[in-house]
Parts: structure tokens; C-alpha cells; sequence
């Protein structure tokens, strides 16, 4: 247990001493939310032909995309945490933690909670861009938010050191995150509402688990209630499989059972780990 | 002294080359016991396989009375292992990185303190303590992976080349600390190396050549085992000299690099004699006692640092050459 804590914390201590990783995390929300999104939410309202009156009036793409991003952050600092894990194999400290008697499958366990415990924090930081475009986040919202993110960085984590274990270099598993980042990333509604999209393509979105927890983020982050049909159907807020509506229960169980199917392969993975 | 280590025909096979060839030795509790040979001679191999991090093909090992494949979690307990290449965090401090080898080992926390304290004493780091290991210097790091190697009280310390890439002023720092280790804690200490110096200080050596052991006993002895002195010489017509020297005094002679190296019993007053009654002319003539670089020479052939054909050219040759 104490193992588990350990590389927990190991990881906890650099998160928070290398301040560069810390302020270059607000680099890429911020080139989607302000630039990207304040650039974009012109074109889209203009697109949805609502600008002045009608029913999708209300809609700001900026206000729109902050769970996205919120999504996002948590998904891409979760993956690349278990960028540790192969750079701890290069510069060998991996030997020390695989030569010690703690069991195999606590190391696994203790990278997986340290990187998800970062990916929330992380996650939370980007609540500093709320004043900024015009959102209102309640303190019962955030604290809805931690266990979600917590829950969704704890998929991804698993996801990411399955991938870690894999892999040798740095580089090798650099390329095959960013391969995998932005199909995911575009495919998740994180960026843009997913409507009127090809079938083969709906078929990708609905098997991609970031589907489901950019949706949870959505759902808690957004008053459902408070909006017209119209305005749900723009946003994609009404994401359903096979006709039924998918309630933030389902997509809760949806993704506890991916990250329960992850951190098994990886752990597995893992195990089989030489020093 | 009673046994802490126990070999029996251990092997270590990789597809179709034997690395380690069936070596069987004891270790004896608080000494300093060495391992010498050339690069790839299955010197880390054999210690990978003791300190589980690799699983042995065939035969056994226990250490502090645990069989190496069976309890690997109770050998990993017994032991420190100093690598070769660095594994500490250089991102941390070296109290971070001694911290965390205590969790990881499971030492007990009140005890933890005290023990920090101790290790870090032993290498003399203590005013070191909360600075970030990436600003240490080379042998600094060093001691602060034996300090940590320590931090469990391992009953059996391995070192793999603790001192290889230091300079010689830190190489005998390094060594001191070694030795104080032994006498303070009574600790057996397992080391590879290819310093023939180091093996010097060991209170045994094993010499290993392609995976097999070839000569297990103190360096005195072994040294004895030589026969006599070493007399090197230089002469104007070496390939006459060489053959003139087989001929007359039954010795092989060894030319390398212009020298000629033959082994002779009481070399002083054999020198006087050899210079007075040798036709060919000799321009240099070095007297001297063996050292564990020709024990090797004798059992092998070859010199300890003529050693830098690859493992796969090794399987190529066999073993004689």
C-alpha cells in the first residue's frame, strides 16, 4: 500500500517543481479557447443563422467549447503522464522501482493514480479562463467536476501507461500519442457540436470514450434544463445511441467500465515489464 | 563465517548462446567478493540473475537463505543493488530519493530519520541533503546510490563497476566508503569489475571468462598460482629472441606490441644471468611480481583489456582463441 502511495507521490512533487510543464498546460487551451474559439464563434453563429433573434440566439461557440477544453486538458495530461513511465526507462530509474519488492501491480497502480491525480489538477487550473468568457461555474459544479474528471483521467491514465509499456523510447511514444490524440480529440465533440456527421464517422465518435466524458463535462458544466430543443440540438447535447438518450449515469458506468477494461491491460502489461 | 550466497549450476541461455554456463560458487557472510573479467564475460549477467531482475535458464541460488526464483520479493528485501548506469531521480532532492527508497522497501517509519542520517553520514552527503541531485557531480551521485542502497540494511550489497567512469581520485573515495561499509556494518559486498586494482582489495575474486568461472580464490593466491615473476624484454630481433627463449628455458613466451612477456621462478637472480648469457641484444628489460592481469593472461591467453570483440562476434569464435 505504501508503494502505491510512493510512486503516487513521486509524481505529485514533480508535477508541482517543474513550473514550465506547469504554465506551458495553459498553452494549448488557451489557443483553442481564446484564439481559435473567439475566432470561430463569429463564423458559427452567423452559420447556424441565429445571430439576432430565433431560437439559437443564445449560442456562444466559446461558451460552448469550455467543457471541451476542460476535456481536453484532463485527457491530454492524463495520456502523457505515463510519459514518465518510459523516461524513467531511459534514464533508469524504472530499475530502481522494479528491483525494490514492491509488487508489479502497485507501481502500475501508483503511476495510474499519480497521473490521474495530476490530469484533475490540471483539469481544475483551466477554471482560471471562466471570467474570461463569460460562464458561470458554481461551487456545486466544480465539485461535481473533480469526481468526473478524476473518473475520466483514471481511463486515460490506464490507456496511457498500457501504451507506455509497450514502448522503449520517448520518441516512439510520443508519435503514437499525437497519432492518437487528434482524431480522438476531433471525434469527441470537445471542439465543434457533432451534427448531420457521416455515418461511418458517427460510428467512430460513438466508439471513442472521449465521446462520453466530454459529454459528462458538458452536462455538468451546462443548465440543460434552462435550454430550448433548439439550442441542445446545435450543441450536441443530445448524444444517444440507437435513438436513446444517454443519461450522464450511463456515460458513467460507460467509462468506468473502459478504465476498468485499462487499467487491467495495463497492469498486465506492466507486469511483464523486465528491469 | 557462514555461507550468504549459494550457487549451483547456474545458467543463463539466449536463443542459441549460453551467456552465463552453469557457475556454481558460496559467498560468505561479510566479505568482499569479486568478479573479474572482461567485457560480456556474463559477469552483470550472473548478477542480474542473483539480484532477480533476470530469471535464470537452469540451476539455483539463494541468498540470505531465499531462493532466488521462488522469493524473489523476500532476495529483493536482502539486497542493494548499485547499477552500473545511473537510476536515481535527478529531478529530486537526495533526501526525495532516499524518502522514497524507504517506502519502496518498506523501512519502518520512525526509523526512517535515523537511518537517512546514517547512509548519508557513511558518503559524506549530509550538508547535501535537500539539494536537487541534478547539480551533484559524478561521484557525488554515486555515493548517493550507495547511500540509498543501503537505506534497507541490505544483507548482501551489489555493486556492478561501482567506480567505472569516475576519476581515480573519486575511484578511491568511493573505495574507502566501500571498505567502511564492511568493517561498520559487517555487510557482504558483491562486486563486478574489470580494475584489476579493485579486484586487488577483495577478499576473493572470481575470474570469469565466456560465462564460465575459470579461478575462484584470494588474489594472493591466485597471484601465487602464476609461478614466479613476470620479465618483459624488448631485443633487437624479437621473433629470434622469442623462439631462443622457448628453446632454452621451456617457457612460453608472449609477444605483444614489441614486448616480449615470459614467466621465470626467482626472477632477480635469473635476470642477471639471462642478460649476461643472451647473444641477441636486448634493449629494455622490465622486472616484475604478477598481478591479477596476468592470472587472467595465464588462464586465458589474453588480456584482460584486449576485450572488445562483441558478444556476437565472441559466438562466432567459440572459446578458442
Amino acid at each position: 500500500m505504501e508503494g502505491i502511495f510512493a510512486i503516487w507521490q513521486r509524481d505529485i512533487l514533480k508535477f508541482f517543481r517543474d513550473r514550465s510543464r506547469l504554465i506551458g498546460s495553459f498553452a494549448m487551451p488557451f489557443m483553442f479557447l481564446i484564439l481559435f474559439g473567439s475566432g470561430m464563434s463569429g463564423a458559427m453563429s452567423s452559420m447556424l443563422g441565429g445571430s439576432e433573434a430565433g431560437a439559437l440566439r443564445d449560442f456562444d461557440f466559446v461558451e460552448f467549447m469550455f467543457p471541451g477544453i476542460i476535456g481536453m486538458t484532463v485527457f491530454n495530461t492524463a495520456i502523457f503522464s505515463a510519459l514518465s513511465v518510459v523516461q524513467d526507462k531511459e534514464f533508469g530509474y524504472m530499475r530502481e522501482i522494479l528491483v525494490s519488492p514492491m509488487s508489479r501491480v502497485s507501481i502500475a497502480i501508483g503511476k495510474v493514480l499519480g497521473g490521474s491525480t495530476v490530469a484533475v489538477f490540471q483539469g481544475l487550473l483551466m477554471l482560471v479562463f471562466v471570467p474570461f468568457i463569460g460562464v458561470s461555474i458554481s461551487f456545486v459544479t466544480i465539485i461535481q467536476l473533480i469526481p468526473t474528471m478524476f473518473l475520466v483521467a483514471f481511463a486515460i491514465s490506464s490507456f496511457g501507461l498500457l501504451i507506455a509499456s509497450t514502448l522503449k523510447t520517448t520518441q516512439g511514444f510520443q508519435m503514437v500519442i499525437q497519432v492518437l490524440i487528434f482524431p480522438m480529440l476531433f471525434l469527441s465533440g470537445a471542439l465543434f457540436p457533432l451534427n448531420g456527421l457521416p455515418f461511418w464517422m458517427d460510428i467512430l465518435v460513438k466508439i471513442n470514450p472521449l465521446t462520453y466524458s466530454v459529454d459528462m463535462f458538458k452536462k455538468i458544466v451546462f443548465d440543460i434544463d434552462a435550454m430550448t430543443p433548439e439550442l441542445i440540438e446545435a450543441m450536441g447535447l443530445n448524444l444517444s445511441i440507437f435513438n436513446h438518450v444517454i443519461s450522464f449515469t450511463e456515460e458513467v458506468l460507460v467509462v468506468g467500465a473502459i478504465s476498468l477494461v485499462f487499467v487491467i491491460l495495463a497492469t498486465y502489461k506492466f507486469s511483464t515489464t523486465e528491469a | 563465517m557462514p555461507t550468504i550466497v549459494e550457487v549451483k549450476n547456474l545458467k543463463k541461455r539466449y536463443k542459441d548462446f549460453e551467456a552465463v554456463k552453469g557457475v556454481s560458487f558460496d559467498v560468505e557472510q561479510g566479505e568482499i567478493f569479486g568478479f573479474l573479467g572482461p567485457n560480456g564475460a556474463g559477469k552483470s549477467t550472473t548478477i542480474n540473475m542473483l539480484s532477480t531482475i533476470i530469471k535464470p535458464s537452469s540451476g539455483t541460488a539463494t541468498i540470505n537463505g531465499y531462493d532466488i526464483v521462488q522469493k524473489r520479493n523476500k532476495v529483493r528485501s536482502s539486497i542493494g543493488l548499485i547499477f552500473q548506469a545511473s537510476t536515481l531521480d535527478e529531478k529530486l532532492t537526495a533526501n526525495e530519493n532516499l524518502m522514497l527508497h524507504c517506502k519502496f522497501y518498506g523501512v519502518a517509519k520512525k526509523l526512517r530519520e535515523e537511518r537517512i542520517q546514517e547512509v548519508l553520514q557513511i558518503v559524506d552527503l549530509t550538508d547535501k541533503r535537500y539539494n536537487i541531485v541534478e547539480t551533484f557531480s559524478g561521484g557525488m551521485k554515486r555515493r548517493l546510490e550507495i547511500a540509498r542502497g543501503l537505506l534497507h540494511y541490505p544483507r548482501v550489497l551489489f555493486l556492478d563497476e561501482p567506480t567505472v567512469g569516475l576519476d581515480p581520485q573519486t575511484r578511491a573515495h568511493i573505495w574507502d566508503y566501500i571498505l567502511k561499509l564492511k568493517e561498520k556494518a559487517g555487510i557482504t559486498i558483491f562486486l563486478t569489475t574489470h580494475y584489476m586494482d579493485e579486484a586487488e582489495i577483495c577478499d576473493r575474486v572470481a575470474v570469469m571468462d565466456h560465462g564460465a568461472l575459470i579461478a575462484l580464490d584470494k588474489p594472493v593466491q591466485l597471484k601465487k598460482n602464476v609461478g614466479g615473476d613476470i620479465l618483459e624484454i624488448a631485443t633487437e630481433d624479437n621473433v629470434t629472441a622469442k623462439s631462443r627463449i622457448e628453446e632454452t628455458y621451456q617457457t612460453e613466451v608472449l609477444e605483444k606490441e614489441g614486448i616480449l612477456t615470459f614467466q621465470v621462478e626467482r626472477g632477480d637472480e635469473f635476470l642477471v644471468q639471462f642478460v649476461k648469457e643472451f647473444e641477441i641484444p636486448i634493449t629494455s628489460v622490465n622486472l616484475r611480481r604478477p598481478t591479477l592481469n596476468d592470472v587472467f593472461l595465464n588462464l586465458t591467453g589474453r588480456e584482460i583489456r584486449e576485450e572488445t570483440v562483441s558478444q556476437k562476434d565472441r559466438m562466432k569464435q567459440g572459446r578458442g582463441h
